[in-house]
């Protein structure tokens, strides 16, 4: 009886309030919040002294006008990241030289034959040649260009420049449907694309914000820097004489990179076109004033939160895939190595796609971080070619000093130019890695986003090699 | 592969079919969808849904408009009526023809669902609001009243769509029809803009076009034959007796005429100031929320303050916080008032 009357005031009270909602009318919600404002201004008139006109915000105002000016702008931005890539490149190759040095060529035989004295040779394959070695390898890769590029970011960041460059390129953005602040995001992704996944949080609506994510991975990020370096330089850089081949072999890696761009951006007009069509949309950026920026705290929080956050994660990624990469170069099934049988099995197919099946194979095994690619592929081109005398065994990745012995094995693996340009693009346009698939899930908390941001990079990748290949028989 | 031109042909062909089938609104995948819909079902609900309509505003129809405004031969539509009645949703008087308490509460039913998703694709997504009617005629046949009661549950139950009907309560109540044709308003009169009808397309389209929406004040200037005068928040505009009928209005006999015009944010050159009259309610949801949190409401002052490399967005000041605002929205903020600003003198 009282469970009865209840449930009929309850609807007597819902209907009395939609009777409400029906005699105010649309504007409500309007009125609730202009009062709220007036509300507001008027306990501040009450409170709140104001001390003049700010002269640093007619400072502000002066640096605004030379940083967004219509013809000072764009250089400047330009100027200053490429600055900003300039020094993380040279600075960070001592370091890494170093690490590498450290990790790979001192600790690595050291730990081996300690591994070796007490554990079955299987054992120490896995874990030192497989699992630390990857590790190593991600390490001494990963940790100077993130060490230097990010806190230089973030420094841009704090000072309140980053706000004007997203207000300056907001209008190239906004014709492809994406936010003005996805050039931030585009600009992160060149340092590490799960960073560039993470950043797009500044963008607060839902559309451009996906749009920023799916697209990051065509920045090219700084563990592609180096394949691209080394494949430009080898191949493209070949072809002409030694004293062009420099600028060549550049142009071709900052071509690819530009192309990046270009498929970021065709990609973000496509996507806010068809899928993405419905998703909510909203435009705000705010442009904050002036600071000096908090130096040792950039540097913590840009060290701690940034790097050494994904560095771990693909660390934590990296780890099985050395066991993985070592596991298929040594199990062995009727006298090959589940990696040939692999390879032999792919060929064909990565030969209708101006690649091999070496590289297919590298790019599966290698899916935790880019960095690994080249050694993988190293490794397995003198695994299925048989040479002697180069490498450190089955399993076991590696890198070359010389560029001239590089390119001998990747020769002896059938290389050609085409392998060269293919593998480029290849290395741009392919699902993004596991860290930052991993973190596109953490961050969209979506499988379906998470799917369409690692496959369609790949399906834009195998058509485009395609194309390349086919064009290239047929004219070559 | 050996023969690289069968290669390229294949591949081309692999990718055109990729796109047939995934092209959006010609594609095979849409197509199929499209087809789906057309069921008997449908004609019916649509059916339902005109009567209702007719008996809300007392507008008498019969076969033929019935049949009009479906699209369809009047042989179909008295093949239909035929249906409802064995149904027992509509009863006939003569020529006339009449929903039964049955037939009115399954038409509330299909209002309800399609109004709280006009509103649910206005507030939460990006659809634009040409489209918001066209979605809802699909979605109304399709997502069930639970579904619907859920979605407005999450919206907190509103109380009209975004071309401000309506939308009936859940147990099938609806305020009676109240309001005129803005063409029935007298020289001199105020009222408010409480409806803009969204069909025919090609009208609602024009009215968006001119900037008319609910929630307007309109002042009646001069009222001809085939042509009517009036202010919309105080802009003159001109529409013909078809176009202004499609405007439903409330007259407000105590207000005062809005005398003054607005002009659009959009218009604001670098250094000019100007009071903030309002936001345009085509800008709803998220993104109306957004503009308001900045301080966007009306009596607020807003200065434009400088324009981005590119032209647009602009950087306005606003509350001592300077926001960037693009050209599109700027267009939909209203302002009147505008000084110039003094700013690197006195600094």
């Amino acid at each position: 009886m009282m469970e009865q009357h209840k449930a009929k005031n309850t609807e007597e009270i819902l209907g009395m309030a939609n009777n409400l909602k029906w005699e105010l009318g649309m504007g409500i919600h309007d009125k609730i919040v202009s009062s709220l404002y007036a509300d507001a201004a008027q306990i501040a008139r009450k409170t709140v002294s104001m001390d003049g006109d700010q002269p640093a915000f007619s400072l502000d105002r002066k640096i605004d006008r030379i940083v967004t000016s219509r013809w000072t702008g764009f250089p400047i931005m330009f100027v200053l990241l490429a600055v900003v890539f300039w020094v993380t490149i040279s600075g960070a190759n001592y370091p890494s030289g170093l690490l590498a040095s450290l990790l790979v060529d001192t600790l690595h035989p050291i730990l081996k034959s300690g591994a070796d004295s007490f554990m079955p040779w299987w054992l120490s394959g896995i874990l030192i040649d497989g699992a630390y070695l990857a590790m190593a390898w991600v390490i001494s890769v990963m940790l100077p260009p993130m060490a230097i590029f990010f806190p230089l970011f973030t420094l841009l960041e704090d000072l309140g420049y980053l706000p004007r460059v997203a207000f300056n390129m907001d209008s190239l953005f906004r014709k492809t449907g994406a936010h003005g602040k996805q050039a931030l995001t585009m600009s992160m992704g060149f340092g590490c694309n799960a960073a560039g996944v993470i950043a797009a949080r500044v963008i607060d609506s839902p559309r451009e914000r996906l749009i920023a994510i799916i697209t990051n991975n065509f920045s090219l990020c700084n563990g592609r820097w180096p394949t691209q370096i080394l494949i430009a330089t080898i191949f493209i850089g070949g072809m002409v004489s030694p004293f062009w081949a420099g600028l060549v072999s550049t142009a071709a890696v900052v071509g690819v990179a530009v192309l990046g761009i270009a498929f970021s951006l065709i990609v973000s007009w496509g996507l806010s076109r068809s899928v993405l069509k419905g998703e909510a949309s909203t435009f705000s950026l705010e442009l904050p004033p002036y600071r000096p920026p908090r130096v040792l705290q950039t540097l913590y929080t840009s060290l701690i939160d940034r790097t050494l956050f994904v560095l771990w994660r693909a660390v934590v990624f990296a780890v099985p895939a050395g066991m993985v990469i070592w596991l298929v170069s040594n199990i062995h099934i009727g006298g090959l190595s589940l990696a040939e049988h692999f390879i032999d099995w792919s060929n064909p197919f990565g030969l209708v796609f101006g690649l091999n099946g070496v590289i297919l194979l590298a790019y599966i095994i290698a899916i935790p971080a880019n960095e690994i690619v080249i050694p993988t592929i190293l490794m397995l081109t003198v695994l299925v070619t048989g040479m002697s005398g180069v490498g450190e065994g089955s399993g076991v990745m590696f890198e070359l000093d010389s560029l001239a012995s590089t390119e001998n094995i990747l020769r002896a693996g059938g290389w050609t130019l085409l392998t060269g340009i293919n593998l480029m693009l290849f290395s741009l346009l392919h699902n993004p890695c596991s860290t930052t698939i991993y973190t596109i899930y953490k961050e969209t908390k979506s499988a379906k986003w998470t799917l369409i941001a690692t496959l369609l990079p790949i399906v834009l990748g195998f058509m485009v090699c395609f194309f390349t290949a086919q064009l290239w028989y047929l004219f070559a | 592969m050996e023969q690289p031109v069968m290669a390229l042909v294949l591949g081309l062909v692999a990718v055109g079919i990729l796109i047939w089938v995934f092209w959006p609104k010609k594609g095979l995948l849409a197509r199929l969808g499209k087809v789906r819909m057309s069921s008997q079902r449908v004609l019916l609900e649509d059916t339902l849904k005109y009567l209702f309509d007719c008996e809300y505003k007392g507008i008498a129809c019969n076969l033929n408009s019935a049949a009009g405004n479906l699209n369809i031969s009047a042989d179909q539509m008295a093949k239909l009526m035929a249906h409802l009645k064995d149904m027992g949703l509509v009863a006939f008087e003569g020529h006339n023809i009449q929903l039964t308490d049955t037939g009115k509460s399954y038409a509330l039913r299909i209002v309800r669902v399609h109004r709280i998703w006009e509103r649910f694709l206005a507030d939460e997504t990006g659809v634009q609001h040409m489209d918001w009617h066209g979605e809802a005629d699909i979605q109304e046949h399709q997502l069930s009243l639970d579904e619907a009661n859920r979605i407005a549950a999450r919206m907190g139950n509103p109380a009209f769509d975004p071309h401000g009907d309506p939308i009936p309560s859940t147990e099938g109540e609806i305020p009676p029809f109240s309001g005129r044709p803005l063409s029935s308003l007298k020289e001199g009169e105020v009222a408010q803009i409480v409806h803009i009808e969204d069909e025919p397309h090609y009208i609602f389209e024009q009215l968006s076009a001119l900037g008319l929406y609910p929630g307007m004040q309109v002042y009646q200037l001069d009222v001809q034959q085939g042509k009517i005068t009036f202010a919309a928040d105080g802009n003159e505009c001109v529409l013909t007796p078809l176009f202004a009928s499609a405007i439903t209005v409330q007259p407000l006999p105590k207000a005062e005429p809005i005398q003054e015009g607005y002009q659009r944010l959009s218009e604001l050159q670098p250094d000019e100031t100007a009071n903030i009259v309002g936001i345009s309610s085509y800008c709803r949801g998220l993104q109306r929320r957004r503009l308001m949190d900045f301080g966007i409401v009306p009596g607020n002052s807003i200065t434009a303050e400088l324009r981005s490399a590119s032209g647009d967005p602009v950087g306005y000041r606003i509350l001592g916080t300077t926001i960037a605002i693009r050209k599109d929205q700027a267009n939909l903020i209203f302002i009147n008032n505008i000084k110039k600003e003094h700013h690197e003198q006195s600094a």
